[in-house]
This record gives structure tokens, sequence and C-alpha cells, in this order.
């Protein structure tokens, strides 16, 4: 994973939600930048459009509008799923489907847009592929050894991988979660309060697993509820609409007007 | 029809209808309160049937190729419309891919079953291709509206799945696949449990029908068999044509995930 930098561009982002009593208007022009290696807390009110945002630029929000850029190249230039590749949109709520928890953590090397080698499948090309499951293809590609590895890297060694993913505790649900997606290795990643409802241990252990991800080089936004962990370089506001950003003060520096804001 | 063939006369129907009467008589008393719509039911079904044995029977009498090809029409529009009331929690606008996937499996059956393994002279011979015809599209519409119905609720109980997968790069089909996997299943169901279970304990309707009627047993159980085959596999037919015509409503153009109320 080679440190380049780049930078993922939003200009001009709106939301209109239809409902049976006229439109409403989440938000609207809102611009937005992050850089790759940088970390960047989203806050406001619940309601306030801080998923919406987020899922319209992974391209997922289908009441959203705007322009999308990627390093320099335009959204439209990629399909939903390649761009979805480079920016990850994280949900909430942990949704692992499979028997096993490596099952749940190989679903993304299932999808055809993992399909021909992203530097992490090895070897065997050709006609003997195309006859294979897919799963047998994300077993190949992904390996037990490796999820195990780099599981134990981030801090979970709590984590058995042959067990079912409903065994799980909410706290370990969650960072298998953000693993899976951390291991498909996005350009962007879209947090959307992933720590919410997560005891203090917990919180802590995934900030520090995306604060490493960032000093690799990814851009990351975070939707937060919680105080701030002194981990973000900067931190937008959305409310009524609108877009304030500003720079966070080093560690805990502007903790105390930070919980004014969030709260 | 070969043999001896015992024939029903008025006095027959007369006692068929009186025992659906006490029946309906003794539910009423038991109060199971089923009594009116049995009786109501039987009534329609007899008329029903009367009246496609006169059709049929003219049908065979003026043996001309336009004639079979109307009544075949009326059968497939009446099948769209009975596929579409069972079916529960379907958007609209599914009258053309419904009546599409029927008439490609009716066509398919009518070149395989009676123009590959009957042969019959001349090839349009409306004794058997209505009759065919018929028990053929009566085994598709209850699988297509399971398997609609199915497909549907599938969809919206597994949103929060089909979100995940979408953010981690799947394509519709992809984020769709299980959904449409289990309700082809269960709209397959029946017909494999009646292959599995014909000869034991039941002796199918066509081939009860031709013994009853002093056909020869065994002729009776080839021809059955070649129905019975013919069935399972255009139902699975008709059920996947479906499914690849109207998965993509549940997806706007973009790949996202579009809510029953938007469908």
């Amino acid at each position: 994973m080679g440190v380049e930098s780049f930078t993922f561009d939003a200009a001009g982002m709106s939301c209109v939600v239809p409902s049976p009593d006229g439109d409403r208007e989440i938000f609207r022009d809102i611009d937005f930048v992050v850089d790759g290696g940088e970390i960047v807390d989203l806050i406001g009110p619940s309601g306030s459009g801080k998923s919406s945002l987020l899922t319209a630029f992974a391209r997922l929000n289908s009441h959203a509008s705007g322009t999308l850029a990627l390093a320099g190249r335009d959204s439209s230039e990629f399909t939903p799923q390649q761009w979805r590749r480079m920016v990850a949109y994280l949900p909430q709520k942990p949704i692992l489907p499979g028997y096993t928890v490596a099952d749940a953590i190989r679903l993304p090397w299932t999808l055809a847009v993992r399909g021909d080698g992203d530097g992490t499948s090895n070897g065997t090309r050709g006609l003997s592929r195309l006859f294979r499951s897919n799963d047998a293809r994300a077993r190949e590609a992904l390996p037990d050894a490796r999820i195990r590895k780099t599981l134990d890297a981030m801090g979970c060694e709590d984590i058995d991988l042959m067990r079912p993913p409903h065994d799980l505790s909410g706290g370990q649900a969650a960072r298998v979660s953000l693993a899976r997606t951390l291991l498909t290795n996005p350009k962007v990643l879209l947090a959307d309060e992933v720590d919410a409802g997560l005891d203090d241990d917990n919180a802590e252990k995934v900030a520090s697993i995306m604060v490493h991800a960032a000093a690799d080089g990814m851009a990351i936004v975070r939707i937060r509820h919680r105080p701030p962990d002194g981990r973000a370089h900067r931190i937008a506001t959305l409310a009524d609409g609108r877009l304030t950003m500003r720079v966070a003060h080093g560690d805990g520096g502007s903790a105390e007007d930070s919980v004014k804001e969030a709260a | 029809m070969t043999g001896n063939s015992y024939n029903i006369d008025i006095w027959g129907l007369v006692v068929a209808l009186t025992m659906v009467a006490v029946a309906a008589g003794i539910s009423e008393l038991m109060r199971i309160n089923i009594g009116k719509t049995l009786l109501w039911s039987a009534c329609r079904a007899l008329l029903q049937l009367c009246a496609m044995g006169f059709v049929v029977g003219y049908v065979i009498r003026a043996n001309n190729m336009w004639l079979v090809f109307a009544v075949i029409a009326v059968m497939l529009v009446a099948a769209v419309q009975i596929t579409l009331s069972r079916a529960k929690g379907v958007p609209k606008g599914l009258a053309g891919p419904v009546l599409l996937s029927l008439t490609i499996t009716m066509l398919l059956m009518i070149a395989l079953v009676t123009e590959l393994v009957v042969r019959p002279h001349p090839w349009y011979a409306p004794q058997l291709v209505v009759p065919l015809t018929g028990m053929l599209l009566g085994n598709t519409v209850s699988a297509l509206a399971v398997g609609l119905s199915r497909f549907y609720e599938s969809m919206d109980e597994r949103r929060d799945e089909i979100d995940t997968m979408l953010a981690l790069g799947a394509s519709a089909w992809e984020a769709a696949r299980p959904s449409i996997v289990s309700s082809i299943r269960l709209g397959l169901l029946p017909t494999t449990a009646t292959l599995a279970s014909c000869g034991i304990v039941t002796i199918p309707g066509m081939m009860a029908g031709q013994v009853i009627a002093g056909g020869d047993p065994i002729n009776a159980a080839k021809y059955q068999f070649v129905v019975f085959a013919a069935i399972a596999a255009l139902t699975l037919v008709a059920d996947s044509l479906i499914m690849a015509m109207v998965y993509r409503t549940c997806f706007t153009a973009d790949d996202q995930y579009r809510p029953p109320a938007e469908r």
C-alpha cells in the first residue's frame, strides 16, 4: 500500500427527500473536501442529514445530487461498483451474513468488482477461475490466516473466526464490520457512527484502528456523537442544511466547545 | 379414447353437489363458518368446468389452428391476471414481464412436448395443445405468484444486508441474488414435491383421468411423466425469466436500493 496523496472532492451536494406533503430538503449545495491520511469528524444534531451526506458520497443515496471526484477524476468515469470500492460507506449497523465470521469478512471478495485481482489475489488466472465458485475464489484471495493476521494487528485477538457472527458481542461485531471494510483497502472510508452503542474500551479500539488506517494514507470521515477523542484533524458540523468546517486543535484542545456543539 | 369409459349423468353432478352441501351444512353446525364459501366455490367450479368443457369440445370439433391460438391467448391473459392478483406486495406494472415469461414458457412447451415428443397430426391438435397449456399455466401461475411475493418480501427483509452489500461494491444482481434464489426455490417446492410423491401415494390427475376414461395405464403413465417433466423444467424457466426481468425494480439506475414506496 503506497502512500500517495489524493483528494476526495464533493461539490454542490444537495439532498431532497420526496414526501406526501411536499419535498423535504435535507441539505443544499454543500462542498466538502478530504485528503488522504486525514480524519474528519462529521457532527451535528440527529436528523440533520449526516448519514444522507455520507451515503451521497458513496453514490448510495438516490435522493442526493452533486459532483464527486477522487484524485481529480469525476465519479461519472466509474461504475457505481468501482466508485464504492474506492469510496466505502460503512453503515452503523454491522451486517455480517454467512455461517462464520471468516465468511462474513470474505463477503466483499465474492463480488464481481473484485473478481479480477486487485493485488490481493494470487495466481491461477484463466479458464479454471471461471468455473470455480465465488466462495472458493474469495477463500483464495483472502485465506483465513491472512484474516487472522490482520485482525490481530487491529487488536481483535478476542474474535474467533470460526464462530457464527451471531455470537459476537456488539463491540466485536462493530470491529469485524470495520475490519472487513478496511481489508478492502478503500481510498476513502465513510464511517457512520461506528462507535455508537459501544463501551469506552471498544470505542477506543475502533478509533485507534482508524488512526492506523489513516496513517497508511486512507481518508476517513467519521460521524460521531461521542465527545471528541482528539483523533480528528478537522471537525465538520452539519446543521440546518449547512456545513461548517473548523480545524481541531491538537489532542482534545477543543474538547469543551466541541461537546457543546455536538450536544 | 379407446376401451370402456363410464359416463357421469346429471344425477351424478347432483350427488356431488349434495356432498358439498352436506359438508357445508355440517361446517355451519360446527361454527367453522366456511360453508357458504365452500358451496359458492363448488357451484362456480361446476360452471367454469362445464364452460371449459364446452369450449374445448367446440375447439376440438372445429379443429382450426387460429381458434386454438385464440383460446390459448385468452388463457394467457387470464393467467397474468390471476398471477398478479395472487402475488402480494408486488409493484405495479408487472403485467408485461409476467405475460412475456408465461408466453415464452408456453411456446417452449408446445415446441418441445407437442412437436418433439408427441408429434400429433395436425401439429396444432387442439385435443393435446389446449389441455397441456392449461396444466402448464396452472403450475406456472402459482409458482410465479409465490416466487414474486417471496422475492419482494425478501428484498424488504434484507434491506440492511442489501445496503451493506451495495456499499461493499456489489452489483444489483449480486445484492438481489439471495432473494432470487430463495424465491425460485420456494416457487418450485410444490413441483418437486409432486414429482417425488407421485406414483407412491398419489395417482396424478392427468393419469387418473386417462385411466378412468379407459386408457392404457402404462400409456397414461408415460404421458403423465412427460407432462410432469415439462412442467418442472418450464416452471423453473418461467421463474428464472420473471426474476431476471423484475429484480431491477428494487434498484435505481445507479444501483441503489429502491424502497417499496418508490417502486
